[in-house]
């Protein structure tokens, strides 16, 4: 017998949590009252556990991942399915959930949260602000709040006739005549055409897909983005690294720890890039440490874990923390730590293929550096045409933030350390 | 020579000697008999107690902390609501529900599980109790237990005009109630106890000072060195006592109750204890206090410290792995039992406070009748 078990209301009124850290998979036994997941709320962070003895079948939901009260976590094989059968089954893509919600809480939608936007600082502030939104609490019977609900009325916005303010049945009916623009209506995007399927294969959104839609989307709207290309020589750095590469035999030596200690190196110099902007409050938050994104590909899709405080770290020691960080990534294993207060994010796609590229800033950072294949061409060097290790760089800026000038200088410096490697030695 | 203040104060409460006499809470005294290692420091006051008993009162610590870790798994699970947890309150709890007798009086509040057990209420009545259904109120082997109290304080008046009651009918019966160290800054603390004092009520008041109210730290809770001080003021004994000590409280609440039954009237307990859990379910005390603090404390867990006494006098045989599995699975069983139980009733939770409903109660009650009325034409 399959069991959805959805998330609890765990905190009297819950409406959603976020989730820090699964502790089970797929195809794996639990045993009632065992830790299935640790999950972050309004108001604790917690493990919430399994009601039911079982295998679990499917998992909902990846870590940052945002899961409404009442939508939901696991799907648990209760009796039948034992040893490798279970397994097997396991095995199967998930189904999507149609189980109407059992919710304390509204509706059913797994509201995609943070996949890539967790390297920045945003999520831990986020639920305080919605809170702050919310002025007032109306007095109202049961019913008129069950027919707002119903018919999307803010119960709030509503001016009660009854005593004290109470809102009525007859309040929400008059108000929604009122007020039909009030009432939200799903969205009016054009419909899907019904192909038939034998022309089309139709895939449910994974949560992360849906994680990382929202999030470019949110990122493409609220920043105004501008791209500047360059080229820069690095035949002095393939030096060293084929140098020393050889002699690391615990950790892959790529240009990439380099790349991430110069960037570190002119964020220090170049705050601008270092900063997010505060619209609400009128004001520029500059920040004084540097927790570098590095973008990374997995089978799932784009994630985005951090280096904290890359600042502090060595080159060797960001080359350990990259390969762990990105082991991690395709493992499934990343936290929410792991992912969230990121200032600056690089994208190495050159590592994969593609020259200049123009990518989209991991919002609310101010900028980020992609990375292109390097490749031997003809360049001049003291007049004579030699062959020249040529890097292509990429660096997207929020324009609200940095204007055109200091987007050169910032990259310029960039390509000093990059063509220079000792003047970080110098810098040490 | 003059007399000084305490020996004045002595006097004209009728106490002699004994722990509310030698442990002054004005001299800022702390009672306490066994230390952080389970060894008796202080062998005068160490009351008599069989093995058996002692024992005994260990296994209801761990079949009590047990229930409540559960607790707060099902909780978690989605199957019961809002749960205070009890944990670290071990010895409060298990001292005083040993000394009370059948037809003493438990007026509770609701971080007071393990004396209830002890007075008779089931676990099943408890949990139901978390699931909001009324029958969880109503115990039906505990003898003289009220129902939980959960506006904080109200449970000190109620034990006061139980206590009041019982004298004018001269029973042979003794009250015994709790609140917290936040509670202490109620009206209500101040009044129950300013007519506990002036009538003499045979009443038992203890503080469960568990350090926090919620997030608010007992310093920022009174000008006063202690809470124990504040019985002074109302003219009663009062003794500030390691609250995880087990052998501390049993021998206090044995010298009170033996004060009360004389019939001086009553004392007030402050119980120096930890939460070790959250304030409730909806809590996250990592907000609020730090991983050291906690360390610290757990030095002093009530449980750890009666067990290393065992240990050190050869008294403990079982093997607690097994006995605690055995727990669980009772616990488990009285889970379920008060899951299946049939939902309750729309009435159920307006009729049982007044004998004719008053007009507003009836109000809500209709209103919710609508609305069920609405939703169920809705489908």
């Amino acid at each position: 017998m399959r069991y959805i078990f959805n998330f609890p209301d765990i905190g009297e009124g819950l409406e959603e949590g976020t989730i820090l850290e699964w502790y089970v998979s797929k195809g794996q036994a639990v045993k009632s009252g065992q830790a299935l997941v640790n999950m972050e709320t309004d108001k604790v962070v917690t493990d919430i556990p399994t009601p039911k003895t079982g295998t679990i079948v499917a998992i909902y939901g990846s870590v940052g991942e945002v899961v409404k009260v009442g939508s939901p976590l696991v799907e648990i094989e209760i009796e039948g399915f034992f040893g490798e059968e279970a397994v097997a089954e396991a095995k199967k893509a998930p189904e999507v959930p149609i189980e109407e919600g059992a919710a304390v809480v509204g509706t059913m939608e797994l509201a995609g949260n943070n996949a890539i936007m967790a390297a920045s600082d945003e999520g831990s502030t986020k639920q305080s602000k919605v809170e702050e939104k919310i002025t007032k609490k109306a007095l109202a019977t049961p019913l008129a709040r069950a027919m707002a609900r119903d018919l999307g009325i803010d119960i709030n916005q509503v001016i009660g006739t009854g005593p004290a303010g109470r809102v009525s049945k007859e309040d929400i009916q008059n108000y929604g005549q009122k007020n039909k623009a009030a009432v939200k209506t799903e969205p009016s995007y054009a419909k899907t055409l019904a192909l038939p399927e034998e022309l089309v294969t139709y895939e449910p959104l994974t949560q992360i897909r849906k994680a990382i839609a929202k999030n470019m989307v949110h990122s493409k709207q609220t920043v105004a983005h501008m791209t500047l290309f360059e080229e820069v020589e690095i035949s002095a750095l393939k030096k060293i690294r084929e140098k020393y590469k050889a002699q690391q035999s615990n950790v892959k030596l790529t240009y990439l720890p380099f790349i991430v200690k110069a960037t570190v190196n002119a964020l220090k110099k170049h705050r601008q890039l270092n900063s997010q902007m505060d619209m609400e409050n009128d004001r520029m938050i500059y920040k004084n440490f540097y927790n570098i994104g590095i973008a990374v590909d997995t089978p799932e899709g784009l994630v985005v874990p951090v280096i904290k405080n890359a600042d502090q770290l060595s080159i060797l020691q960001i080359a350990e923390k990259i390969k762990e960080l990105s082991d991690k990534a395709r493992d499934r294993k990343l936290s929410m730590d792991d992912m969230r207060d990121g200032t600056f994010t690089l994208t190495n796609y050159g590592s994969i293929g593609g020259i200049f590229a123009t990518p989209v800033i991991n919002y609310p950072q101010a900028g980020i550096l992609g990375i292109g294949r390097l490749i031997e061409k003809p360049i001049v060097k003291e007049s004579q045409v030699v062959v020249g290790n040529v890097l292509s760089l990429s660096l997207s800026v929020d324009h609200r933030i940095v204007d055109g000038g200091e987007a050169s200088r910032f990259i310029s410096t960039i390509m000093q350390y990059l063509a220079d490697p000792y003047l970080m030695l110098l810098e040490l | 020579m003059q007399d000084t203040l305490l020996e004045k104060e002595v006097k004209r409460m009728g106490k002699q000697k004994g722990i509310f006499a030698d442990y002054d809470p004005r001299e800022d005294k702390i009672f306490r008999i066994i230390d952080n290692d389970g060894k008796v420091i202080n062998e005068d006051y160490m009351p008599e107690i069989d093995d058996e008993t002692i024992v005994q009162a260990y296994k209801h610590m761990l079949f009590f902390r047990t229930a409540d870790e559960m607790a707060v798994s099902y909780q978690r699970q989605g199957r019961m609501y809002t749960y205070p947890p009890c944990i670290g309150h071990e010895a409060i709890h298990v001292a005083s529900g040993t000394i009370m007798r059948e037809q003493d009086w438990l007026v509770p509040a609701f971080r007071e599980v393990g004396i209830m057990l002890l007075k008779g209420v089931t676990l099943k009545e408890i949990f139901l109790y978390y699931m909001g259904n009324e029958e969880g109120s109503n115990f039906k082997k505990a003898n003289h237990v009220t129902p939980i109290s959960i506006s904080i304080g109200s449970q000190y008046l109620h034990a006061t005009g139980i206590g009041y009651s019982v004298k004018l009918q001269k029973k042979d019966e003794l009250v015994f109630t709790s609140i917290g160290d936040g509670g202490t800054s109620e009206g209500d603390f101040s009044e129950a106890l300013n007519f506990a004092g002036n009538w003499k009520v045979p009443v038992i008041y203890t503080i469960q000072n568990n350090q926090y109210a919620i997030s608010v730290p007992v310093k920022n809770q009174t000008n006063a060195i202690n809470l124990a001080i504040k019985s002074y003021g109302f003219g009663i004994p009062g003794v500030k006592v390691d609250g995880n000590d087990f052998f501390a409280m049993y021998a206090t609440y044995k010298e009170a109750t033996e004060y009360a039954k004389a019939g001086n009237g009553a004392v007030l307990i402050e119980a120096l204890t930890y939460r070790k859990g959250a304030h409730t379910t909806s809590d996250d005390p990592t907000k609020y206090r730090t991983k050291d603090e906690e360390q610290e404390w757990a030095k002093t867990d009530p449980m750890l410290r009666l067990k290393k006494y065992m240990d050190s006098k050869g008294i403990w045989k079982e093997n607690e792995e097994e006995l605690i599995e055995k727990y669980k699975q009772e616990v488990d069983k009285q889970f379920e039992e008060a899951e299946n139980m049939p939902p309750y009733k729309l009435d159920d939770v307006f009729q049982y406070t007044y004998v004719d409903m008053p007009d507003d109660l009836r109000r809500q009650k209709a209103e919710y009748e609508q609305f069920l009325t609405w939703k169920e034409n809705r489908k």
